[in-house]
């Protein structure tokens, strides 16, 4: 399981790296998505990989086969703040696009 | 008023004479940083009191004279104010017993003094010439700090008596010889030394009362008082000698000789300045007790002939308007008494006898005359000192002949001089008188005043001087006499020459030091910067995204490269074949968005909607159904963001002018081989932290005290809500200020041009519309989405339900404030897409701002509540209560907590979509004022 | 129970949190009220810091550790008030209000809600100035951020949207490299609050360390990125220079954020122990890049924002530089430092705007949007109210000259002192006779040329705005835009004159930070309040 979730980990970000490299405005974006799935994945993975041990406690399982909590704990804020950002970035390159008339991430209008 | 402060000064400062006689000092503590040994100590000896004096009495004079001087039209306070500050900074220097304080005060006589030279700052000359005092004196201040720390180092103490005691222990030292050095070019900038003397001629741009004062009495003097000041600590050496020595001379005659070939007044008495300068820096670097006399003594007189010539030329100035030699000419009939004035004070300059230019001019052959340390350099120094004289004298002569005899002078700006005010010329009458007594009767005018002085520096090693006119016939006086005769011949051997030709020396003329400067210092600080600043700088995104990229990859990957980390050899087993067949998908899918994001915008984003959804499955597969829901929720709100935006981009279709260069193509190279190796990295490490358990994480308590202490079994949200819910305030804090700035950003959100028109689907569908009569436009638009916008319609309640249901469960089974928060305004959403952004708002009013607020009050009000109990913030309390229907649930105060992170999502969430769906009705008002416009014009 | 007076620790976060949310009740058109609440705000937060400071430095030690929840650490979030978390508070309260007062002429009424973001912006700031915790850091550095995003963009116009999409991007990276880094080292270290981190750095087994120093490394990254330092720098001076001036004000204090962080850390987790002085040389050698590129652009900037974005660079510089040699007496000359350059540098972008007024880029790009749109009519910035300064050119003049004797370091304001405080401290006076090594002579040069090119080029510009032009428009600058600036300029001639007591302040934060078992102890021994019946809450709850 590991091996599968470190590669689709990489593959994300090599992805990812190669998007934000670019010279347009939304590829930049769909890349910094990519990026914050493999971020999201990483954290999760950080606290060991378990099948069907959701950390919901029910009387009489013993809570040390639970999964960890406190990675999915970060997921969720991270998630959360991802999306807002995400938002946000959304929302300025359409008023750079609307103010500069290109989507080139400086600006400028012949394609680089 | 600013003459009576002057006076004052001059008074308190006499007043302390009877403290500083036969070698006393007064001292005066302060602390101001004592951990680092700056104190404000000032400390007054005989030499310091001399030089205040001098100050404090030019500085009077000058006063008195600028009253006349100066134009009503000038900003006068402005100008007094600067002058009186210059002087207590000038005073600061000479009696500041702490040698850092010193350089405080160094550097404030460099910042006045700018001020001063630039007062008529709508001259171009006045600016450049302040600038360039200001920038070679102010670094020449930082490197005397430098060398003064360095000094500090080896005593141990900024106090100026220690370091003056001190003076084998700094000779000795091995950091002595950058020390001097540092000093010497605080020293010589200061007092225009050569190389560095050009700033002094182009200060000359300055008023007149100023020149007198800052170049003839005060600035440029503190250069050399500062090496009197460390004569006892640092003179003596061989390097001094050469150093100073070789700076001294240089001045001297290169000073001497500019000054002979100068046509502006003022240009020949500052480079006549230069030369008297070198004159003491040259007897100071002989090193012998004498010398030091000689030097001091001609400090005060260089400062009284100099100061009376400058106001003398001041008033040509002010008579005539002009300083060019070359039109003046037989002012005398006009000027009898001033001429007679400036005659007296430029042969005291030329060291004519009876006057006290030729006594210390004396003493100087005399020191020349002996050799000290047998070299080339001492043995020319007799010739040099000669020729030098001869040259002083030659200009003198000049300065006397062609300004006051001869013919009427022509055309004159004005025509008619006259005598000037009689409190004008006031203060050179009493300078010439000064150098007339101290030149007839020095020993009982000056004598015990520089004795004074002269034992406070030297101490018990104070020679045997005798301040006399006549030695009788010795090698001295025959040398004055050689320099008198010469020097007139001279003049008289290059008068015509001079009468025509233009501004400074014969061969020398065209190497001016300030241009090469000027020159230098554009180029460094201005062109090479520029340069550099490209060549190491970028103002495009994507450089510095690589950078950010790489070095992230070098502080991950480099710490395991150098501590030679390896990680667990691969373990294929255990592997779910179903799972690794989604992400074979999901892989696909990454892939697939990587290369369509450029043109096909929707497919790249449907393809990264698809990894989104895998990762959700992954989620749910590896036991975080909360984080599951979340992200889908996240998911479907995102996209339909995402949708909304693209409406906005500009069309791009495939192979467009896309010209790939050889350089795009190894940029891209470039990228993708970054992109790859981040990738491997990335998974490198996520393997190794994968593959080794956590160790006794904190996690562990929580899940033991998650019920126990946080009433709730779903762990990860007693975590968010309760053991750590300050991140959830924070979060929401910035979910809130982020839908806060899209809405502020919308509002000005003004779409391309080419976007401004209506889709191209809508279009058809309009002209469809159009063609059938009994249709109106947008009803097509309308019609096919009726059935799902009833469905819709019908959701509402549903999915609000839904939403509660979410939120209750949250604290023990998946779910929570935030899931509720996105499923709600997804239900507002989904009302917006069925019925369009007016219809929705017709029927439901949602004021998302107030639901923001409301969401962070309640969220503080609960953590706030904890205090009233005497508790910390955030303390969460719970009991279970029986509601009738839902049945047994947790009433934590946890809950009202998620309640408040619950209204703010909602209101954020709803906020954002409604900014952004708002853009296509602001279209339509935004076309209404182009088509205005287009009317109009 | 706990006292009341404990609760003040959380009061710099709780006071501009909640008046945020109340500002948010308020229409658009009731400006003044929202000024005068925010403005309230930012006063209260100057008391509240000032009272901390005193009980901080005060003779009875101050338990400064807020345990929120109630949960012990390291299993909550942990607040840690100390002297070095005190003076930045302190420092960012004065900066907000001058900043707030400044804004109040013409640009709080530019675009929405900028109290709003205002007051979020000093939440985020000090928050990341108490927390302990690692990843409550990373939220907080996200207010921060989302803030300041808003308020780089307040006023719109091409110009803030473009270094403010740039700003962004950086800035969302940094973030994501941030997550990886925390993530790292809760996998290795299992916690992830710092004083509990610290404690455990000496037994995790090398295999894990190398990981968490990786960890480290990733997150230092995000630091140096909010920090400055080159090569990850440039998006600074585009983005200060583009922002709003009372944004700037206050964005100066967020370069200096960086270093706060990156100074903890470094303290607290490589001071001593197995993985001791890590990433030190990183941060001299990056530290040297960072004013030399600093230094160039402030000679090659002509337009005086960039320039005061570049002396931004090469405060950070010298400050990474100081934390990279990470010797005791030149840290507290750097903190003294910090202080200075913080207060000039706000000073003076707020300067900046109102001596290029009438040329004033941010206005004419106002004036386009404003008549591209209808219904923009509420934001148009009224003029005209408030009194105008008497004397103006004459006034900002020695402004702008104070300004530029702060930043070239001449005597006498504090920019000498900080200087002549860290110069001394490597020429290493008082050790009586050991010669300074070619390193220092480097730094030392260093700091010198940085002084002398802001010398050059301030007076270049000084020069250029003031003097050049024969019949200067004189600007329309009201009384509460100089003010501030004042306000700040002054607080450094107090730090002058009062230089003695200050470097004694900053002796001794140094002194606490460098012996870090204090911290750490302070943070693990910080007890839960008893439940009063002492019954376990699990029933009947606590209160």
């Amino acid at each position: 399981m590991e091996l599968v979730l470190s590669t689709a980990i990489g593959v994300m970000t090599g992805c990812g790296v190669w998007l934000i490299l670019r010279p347009r405005t939304y590829q930049v974006i769909v890349g910094l998505s990519l990026l914050s799935y493999a971020v999201n994945l990483f954290i999760f993975g950080v606290g060991g990989v378990k099948t069907n041990v959701p950390p919901i406690l029910v009387d009489g399982v013993p809570t040390s086969v639970l999964a960890d909590p406190v990675p999915q704990a970060l997921v969720l804020t991270a998630i959360v703040i991802g999306f807002a950002t995400t938002a946000l970035f959304l929302v300025v390159l359409l008023a750079s696009r609307g103010l500069t008339g290109t989507d080139h991430v400086d600006g400028r209008n012949e394609p680089k | 008023m600013a003459g009576a402060t002057a006076l004052l000064s001059l008074l308190i400062v006499a007043s302390f004479y009877p403290g500083v006689t036969n070698g006393g000092i007064l001292r005066f503590e302060g602390t101001w940083l004592p951990q680092l040994g700056l104190n404000f100590t000032l400390r007054m000896d005989g030499f310091a009191w001399l030089f205040s004096m001098l100050i404090a009495g030019i500085g009077f004079l000058v006063v008195v004279y600028a009253r006349y001087y100066m134009s009503e039209d000038d900003p006068v306070p402005r100008f007094f104010s600067f002058l009186l500050a210059f002087m207590g900074a000038m005073l600061g220097i000479v009696i500041s017993g702490n040698v850092i304080l010193l350089s405080v005060f160094w550097e404030l006589t460099s910042i006045f003094s700018f001020l001063l030279i630039s007062y008529w700052h709508n001259n171009a000359a006045a600016r450049d010439g302040a600038r360039m005092a200001l920038t070679i004196t102010g670094i020449g201040g930082f490197c005397l700090l430098i060398g003064l720390l360095l000094i500090g180092n080896i005593v141990g103490s900024y106090d100026l008596d220690k370091i003056l005691a001190a003076g084998d222990v700094i000779r000795g030292h091995s950091l002595y010889v950058p020390a001097l050095v540092f000093i010497l070019l605080g020293a010589l900038t200061k007092s225009a030394q050569f190389p560095f003397h050009f700033w002094l001629p182009n200060a000359m741009a300055a008023p007149t009362p100023v020149s007198a004062f800052l170049h003839s009495a005060t600035m440029v003097k503190a250069g050399v008082f500062l090496l009197v000041r460390f004569w006892p600590a640092l003179s003596g050496t061989y390097e001094w000698f050469y150093l100073v020595g070789l700076a001294g001379i240089v001045t001297l005659v290169l000073g001497a000789y500019f000054a002979m070939f100068q046509q502006d007044l003022k240009g020949l008495l500052a480079y006549s300045t230069i030369s008297h300068l070198g004159l003491i820096t040259t007897l100071l670097s002989l090193g012998s007790p004498l010398a030091t006399v000689a030097a001091i003594f001609h400090m005060v007189n260089h400062a009284t002939f100099k100061a009376s010539l400058f106001m003398a030329a001041g008033i040509i100035d002010h008579e005539t308007g002009t300083r060019d030699m070359r039109r003046l000419s037989g002012l005398f009939r006009y000027l009898p008494i001033t001429g007679t004035l400036a005659m007296v004070a430029s042969a005291a300059m030329a060291g004519v006898p009876l006057l006290n230019g030729f006594l210390s001019k004396e003493m100087f052959f005399a020191e020349a005359v002996e050799t000290h340390a047998d070299s080339i350099l001492d043995r020319i120094l007799p010739y040099v000192a000669t020729l030098a004289s001869a040259f002083s004298v030659a200009y003198s002569l000049r300065f006397i002949h062609t300004v006051f005899f001869g013919p009427p002078p022509v055309d004159l700006p004005k025509p008619k001089p006259h005598e000037p005010p009689r409190w004008m010329r006031f203060p050179i009458d009493l300078l010439v008188v000064a150098c007339l007594i101290v030149g007839i009767i020095p020993a009982i005018s000056i004598g015990p005043f520089l004795h004074t002085a002269v034992i406070s520096v030297l101490g018990p090693d104070t020679p045997e001087y005798s301040l006399s006119i006549w030695h009788g016939v010795n090698l001295p006086l025959i040398m004055s006499a050689i320099a008198l005769v010469g020097g007139a011949l001279l003049y008289f051997a290059l008068r015509k020459y001079l009468a025509t030709c233009e501004d400074g020396p014969p061969i020398l003329r065209n190497l001016k030091g300030q241009r090469i400067f000027e020159r230098i210092l554009v180029e460094v600080s201005w062109r090479w910067a520029r340069t550099l600043e490209r060549r190491f700088g970028t103002r495009n995104l994507q450089p510095q995204l690589r950078w950010v990229v790489a070095t992230g990859f070098l502080a991950g990957l480099l710490p395991l490269y150098l501590s030679g980390f390896e990680t667990r050899d691969i373990a294929f087993s255990g592997i779910d074949p179903a799972f690794a067949a989604i992400w074979l998908l999901g892989i696909c899918l990454a892939f697939g968005t990587a290369y369509l994001a450029k043109y096909h915008r929707l497919a790249a984003l449907v393809m990264l909607g698809g990894v989104g959804l895998i990762v959700c499955v992954t989620f749910v597969w590896l036991s975080a159904p909360d984080l599951a829901i979340t992200q889908l929720l996240v998911e479907i709100v995102t996209t339909v963001l995402i949708l909304l935006g693209l409406r906005w981009l500009p069309k791009r279709t495939e192979g467009l002018a896309e010209s790939i260069t050889l350089r795009a193509r190894f940029r891209r190279f470039r990228d993708l081989a970054l992109a790859v190796v981040c990738g491997i990295g990335m998974s490198f490490i996520a393997y190794a932290v994968m593959t080794m358990p956590v160790p006794d994480a904190i996690a562990n308590y929580f899940l033991a005290n998650a019920y126990s202490e946080g009433g709730g079994r779903n762990v990860v949200n007693v975590i968010l809500v309760d053991f750590r819910g300050f991140d959830t305030l924070g979060e929401i804090a910035v979910l809130g200020v982020v839908a806060l700035t899209v809405f502020a950003l919308l509002r000005r959100f003004r779409p391309a041009d080419d976007s401004m028109d209506l889709p191209e689907q809508q279009r058809i569908q309009n002209r469809f519309d159009e063609d059938r009569p009994e249709r109106s436009a947008g009803d097509t638009v309308r019609d096919y989405l009726l059935v799902p916008s009833v469905i819709m319609t019908w959701l509402f309640p549903v999915i609000i339900t839904f939403a509660v249901y979410i939120f209750m469960r949250g604290h023990d089974l998946p779910g929570g404030g935030f899931s509720a928060g996105l499923t709600l305004s997804i239900a507002f959403l989904l009302q917006y897409l069925a019925g369009g952004t007016r219809w929705a708002e017709d029927r439901i009013r949602i004021l998302p701002l107030r639901w923001m607020g409301a969401g962070i009050l309640t969220a503080s009000a609960t953590g706030i509540g904890a205090w009233f109990f005497g508790y910390p913030f955030l303390t969460s309390h719970f009991q279970y209560v029986e509601l009738p229907l839902i049945g047994k649930m947790p009433a934590a105060t946890a809950l009202l907590f998620d309640l408040g992170v619950f209204s703010l999502v909602v209101g954020s969430t709803v906020l954002i979509l409604v900014a952004l769906a708002h853009q296509s009705i602001r279209i339509n008002r935004l076309r209404a004022i182009d088509a205005a416009r287009t009317e109009e014009g | 129970m706990i006292g009341w007076a404990h609760h003040l620790i959380i009061a710099p976060i709780l006071v501009p949190l909640v008046v945020a949310a109340l500002l948010l009740f308020f229409d658009e058109r009731q400006r003044v009220a929202k000024a005068m609440i925010s403005l309230a705000s930012t006063l209260i937060l100057v008391a509240v810091s000032l009272a901390l400071l005193r009980v901080e430095s005060g003779p009875n030690d101050f338990d400064g550790v807020y345990l929120l929840g109630n949960w012990a650490a390291p299993f909550g979030i942990v607040l840690v008030l100390d002297a070095l978390s005190a003076l930045m508070l302190l420092l960012t309260a004065l900066l907000s209000v001058a900043a707030l007062v400044f804004s109040l002429a013409r640009w709080h009424a530019v675009g929405a809600h900028f109290h709003t973001m205002f007051q979020l912006l000093l939440v985020g700031l000090n928050g990341a100035f108490l927390t302990g915790d690692l990843f409550n850091l990373f939220v907080f550095f996200e207010v921060m951020l989302a803030a300041s995003y808003g308020l780089l963009l307040h006023g719109s116009g091409p110009l803030r949207v473009k270094a403010g999409m740039h700003y962004i991007a950086v800035n969302l990276a940094a973030a994501l490299l941030f997550l990886i880094g925390v993530s790292l080292i809760y996998g290795t270290a299992g916690t992830l609050n710092m004083a509990d981190l610290a404690a455990r750095i000496p037994d995790i087994e090398p295999d894990r360390r190398m990981l968490m120093e990786a960890g480290a490394g990733v997150l230092g990254i995000a630091f140096l990125i909010k920090a400055g330092m080159w090569p990850l720098c440039f998006w600074l001076p585009t983005a200060y220079s583009a922002a709003s001036a009372p944004v700037a004000g206050i964005f100066a204090i967020m370069s200096k954020l960086g270093i706060y962080v990156i100074l903890r850390l470094t303290m607290l987790l490589f001071g001593d122990g197995p993985s001791a002085g890590f990433g030190s040389d990183v941060l001299l050698y990056g530290g040297i890049a960072t004013i030399i590129f600093g230094t160039i652009g402030v000679l090659a900037s002509q337009a005086l924002g960039r320039l005061a974005g570049f002396s931004v660079l090469v405060s950070s510089g010298t400050l990474l530089m100081v934390l990279g040699i990470n010797d005791g007496a030149i840290s507290s000359g750097a903190l003294l430092y910090l202080v200075s350059s913080t207060l000039t540098i706000s000073a003076f972008f707020m300067l900046i705007e109102l001596v290029e007024r009438g040329q004033d880029a941010g206005a004419i790009v106002l004036a386009v949007t404003m008549e591209a749109y209808g219904d923009a009519d509420e934001d148009e910035p009224e003029e005209g109210d408030g009194v105008t300064m008497p004397g103006t050119m004459a006034i900002l003049g020695i402004c702008f000259a104070a300004c530029g004797i702060l930043l070239s370091g001449l005597p006498p304001l504090s920019g000498f002192i900080a200087k002549f405080a860290m110069l001394s401290a490597m020429m290493g006076t008082g050790a009586i006779g050991v010669p300074p090594t070619a390193a220092v002579w480097v730094l030392v040069s260093l700091v010198i040329l940085s002084g002398i090119a802001a010398l050059i080029s301030m007076t270049r510009a000084g020069i250029r705005t003031f003097w050049s032009s024969l019949e200067g428009t004189v600007p329309r600058v009201l009384v509460i835009e100089i003010v501030p600036v004042m306000f700040l300029l002054f607080l450094t001639l107090a730090l002058t004159v009062q230089a003695g007591p200050a470097m004694q302040y900053m002796d001794t934060t140094i002194r606490s930070l460098s012996n870090p078992r204090i911290y750490i102890d302070a943070v693990r021994n910080a007890a839960a309040v008893p439940d009063y019946d002492g019954v376990s809450s699990t029933e009947a709850g606590a209160k």
